[in-house]
């Protein structure tokens, strides 16, 4: 009822009022068309017309003629699941993300706290330092990563062999190959992720730390207890990106390994790329929403570990 | 709520869209057509539009200039772009319909490409296919009719070093059997740290294994079927693994290092295609220059290697579809092509090229000439390259001894034959 009262003044106010109020929706909508055209022409109709593609047998043969094609239902998605190659696949990407992740926010963090409270000096040079491989082309750092695990001359293993390991032969050794690009990936994003940290870590009142030490407690409890519960957000936040990223993992692969030894390294997303350029496009489509799911489920999954508990 | 229902309802629209309109069976680019139609005699006139990739593509402007001179009514224009970027933008134009008039075409995507019927099928008359090395044209036979005509050819022999072959007292290989001992000389008493290097799986690696199969009488395809699980597939697939296991060839190379090992004197052999004669020439200097040679492929029931390289294709929404193909024709004259040898080195794909020039000067150049004329192609089927993955997969399993080679030439079979040719 009270509702309905509030609202009657405007009524009131006559047709006038409805009017501006209409005048003021086209106008808004007028500025919003532009984006919305582009959207949906460039966005929502490839969804659309991807995921009406994964329900049929679209090849790259139907090219000339793409709506000459017989629908077959959920025969792509049943095939998936019989899929080896996919199955391996889908096991590379939930090992390099259950790794990845928490492997990559505790560099970031550990970054930022150092930076936050230990390092003074020289703070924008360490800064930079962590964060220019966020900023670096995938390729330059694929050369370079290259020649630090060749397996000859390059500084890793020569490094091992002062210590007398024989190192591997990281890129094509089976059991190695996936460890590597899982550290890669972490050194490359974890500046990404120093760089929210830190937002963060600046954004905690100084005086919960000082209650905290007049309570008696250590840096460690007092990073236990007052630091990680107030990042919670940001944390949450950083876990989000990051999954969404590594879930999608495709760069490193792709310009380290191809995908092998033996598809060890081959993501759920280089599958796909791999589908699209065979010619199955209605079956790279059905993969490409199963991505879609996991990705949705990874994220609810952080949201529900996560979320603050008040 | 609303929201939800109005995208259920457009999907289902969609859905209902795609199912209105079913594939029609044995229409538009099912294969199988009869031979283009004649083209008419006479000069070439108007524009002819050119898409070629890598060396080949920078340089055509050359030859087409050669063949406005002749034609001079007939305007080429050439697009050329890398090889990376050119599988994509041709299916593009096809389902754009904005095709060119001519490309060059992959051997190994002519299948895939035949199949949605974009390409114009080759006209009877035009061309005298005897003329061409035979594994050069079966490349561009689809469900047997011809799409188009080989421009270049590449095959691939043994590489080795003259020098340590002869301080190991070693002729060069002829069989099987010779294989292994050359490379086991190469070793035990060339000083070579490994005998032979062979590509131990991972992209294209079908492309130096087939050899060997097609060696020992199998063959990827018969009638129509996949072959990939006979006796003589499972014995080629032991023979290569053989090197491997006897720690003849390294199961793991970095890239590059085939080259370097080779102009140091660790690797004493390997397989591999024309293009490393210029590399070795580049890389190993006067340090090995006149210690490597090249040999004939080894024999077992057959001598036969692998035949690579790029067609000529015209396609089908051509506005000068006669140019096209005469300027097609004229790519395929001796002279044109000992010419684009000259300018980028592109061994020709008509015989009649290699009797005269420097291609018939070049003992280098005569061995693969010679291995040309005993030399196969992988099937132009549309799914080649997915067969292809199967095939590198199923090398790399046995060479790493994750599987044996029984187990994995009927794995092979198993996927190859989910995968289907596409037809």
């Amino acid at each position: 009822m009270a509702s309905a009262t509030a609202q009657r003044p405007a009524r009131t106010g006559g047709n006038r009022g409805a009017r501006v109020r209409r005048r003021e929706g086209i106008a808004g909508w007028g500025f919003a068309l532009p984006f919305l055209l582009v959207f949906a022409v460039f966005m929502a109709g490839p969804v659309l017309a991807s995921f009406a593609m994964s329900f049929t047998d679209l090849r790259s043969a139907d090219l000339r003629d793409p709506l000459g094609v017989n629908p077959i239902g959920l025969d792509n998605y049943v095939k998936l699941f019989g899929d080896d190659t996919f199955r391996q696949a889908a096991l590379n990407t939930a090992y390099f993300v259950v790794v990845g992740i928490p492997l990559t926010m505790v560099l970031g963090l550990a970054a930022a706290v150092g930076l936050d409270a230990g390092i003074t000096r020289f703070r924008t040079f360490f800064r930079v330092g962590y964060y220019l491989p966020v900023v670096t082309s995938i390729v330059a750092i694929a050369v370079v990563w290259r020649l630090l695990l060749e397996p000859e001359s390059g500084i890793v293993n020569t490094l091992l062999g002062y210590l007398g390991i024989d190192g591997p032969n990281w890129l094509t050794d089976t059991r190695t190959a996936m460890p590597a690009l899982i550290v890669m990936a972490a050194w490359r994003n974890m500046g990404f992720l120093m760089v929210i940290f830190l937002a963060g870590l600046q954004a905690i009142p100084r005086d919960l730390y000082e209650a905290a030490a007049m309570d008696g407690s250590n840096a460690w409890s007092r990073f236990r207890h007052v630091t990680l519960p107030m990042m919670r957000p940001t944390l949450l936040f950083g876990g989000v990106i990051t999954g969404i990223g590594y879930l999608q993992f495709f760069e490193e692969p792709f310009v380290m390994t191809q995908g092998g030894p033996l598809d060890k390294t081959l993501s759920v997303a280089f599958y796909i790329y791999n589908q699209f350029g065979f010619g199955n496009y209605s079956y790279a489509a059905a993969i490409s929403y199963v991505l879609f799911i996991a990705i949705l489920v990874l994220t609810l999954v952080q949201f529900r570990l996560l979320r603050s508990k008040t | 709520m609303k929201h939800l229902r109005y995208a259920t309802a457009l999907v289902v629209a969609l859905a209902l869209g795609v199912t209105g309109c079913g594939r029609d069976e044995g229409g538009s680019g099912s294969g199988g057509q009869p031979a283009g139609k004649e083209i008419a005699a006479g000069k070439a006139k108007g524009e002819i539009t050119v898409w070629a990739m890598g060396a080949e593509g920078e340089k055509l402007t050359e030859l087409a200039a050669d063949f406005s001179k002749e034609n001079p009514e007939a305007k080429v224009n050439v697009t050329a772009f890398p090889f990376d970027a050119a599988h994509d933008k041709i299916a593009t134009a096809i389902a754009g319909r904005q095709t060119p008039d001519v490309s060059m075409m992959g051997t190994t995507w002519m299948g895939e490409f035949a199949k949605t019927g974009a390409i114009d099928s080759t006209p009877t008359g035009l061309f005298d296919k005897s003329k061409f090395f035979e594994g050069a044209w079966n490349t561009t036979v689809v469900d047997g009719t011809s799409y188009g005509v080989p421009w270049y050819v590449e095959t691939r022999l043994i590489f080795h070093r003259k020098d340590l072959a002869a301080k190991a007292g070693l002729q060069k290989p002829t069989t099987w059997q010779h294989f292994t001992e050359f490379a086991n000389g190469m070793k035990d008493k060339g000083g070579a740290k490994w005998g032979a290097y062979l590509q131990p799986g991972g992209t294209g690696s079908w492309q130096s294994f087939m050899p060997f199969a097609w060696q020992a009488g199998a063959d990827i395809m018969q009638d129509g079927k996949f072959t990939l699980d006979t006796p003589e597939m499972q014995k080629a697939l032991e023979y290569y693994a053989s090197f491997f296991k006897q720690g003849l060839s390294p199961t793991q190379l970095a890239p590059g290092a085939m080259e370097t090992g080779f102009v140091k004197g660790e690797i004493g052999a390997f397989v591999s295609g024309p293009w490393h004669m210029g590399i070795l020439r580049e890389q190993g200097g006067a340090a090995i220059e006149g210690k490597w040679d090249v040999a004939q492929m080894p024999r077992e029931k057959a001598g036969t290697s692998f035949i690579g390289g790029s067609d000529l294709v015209v396609f089908k929404d051509s506005k000068n579809r006669d140019a096209a193909w005469k300027f097609v024709q004229f790519l395929t004259t001796p002279a044109a092509q000992q010419k684009l040898y000259d300018l980028v080195g592109s061994l020709p794909s008509v015989q009649e090229s290699w009797q005269s020039g420097k291609l018939a000067d070049d003992p280098f150049l005569q061995a693969f000439g010679e291995q040309l004329k005993d030399a196969k192609s992988a099937p132009a089927i549309a799914t080649w390259e997915q067969v292809a993955d199967v095939i590198d997969d199923g090398i790399e399993r046995v060479v790493r001894g994750v599987s044996d080679p029984a187990t994995a030439t009927k794995e092979m079979q198993a996927k190859a034959s989910s995968i289907g040719t596409g037809s």
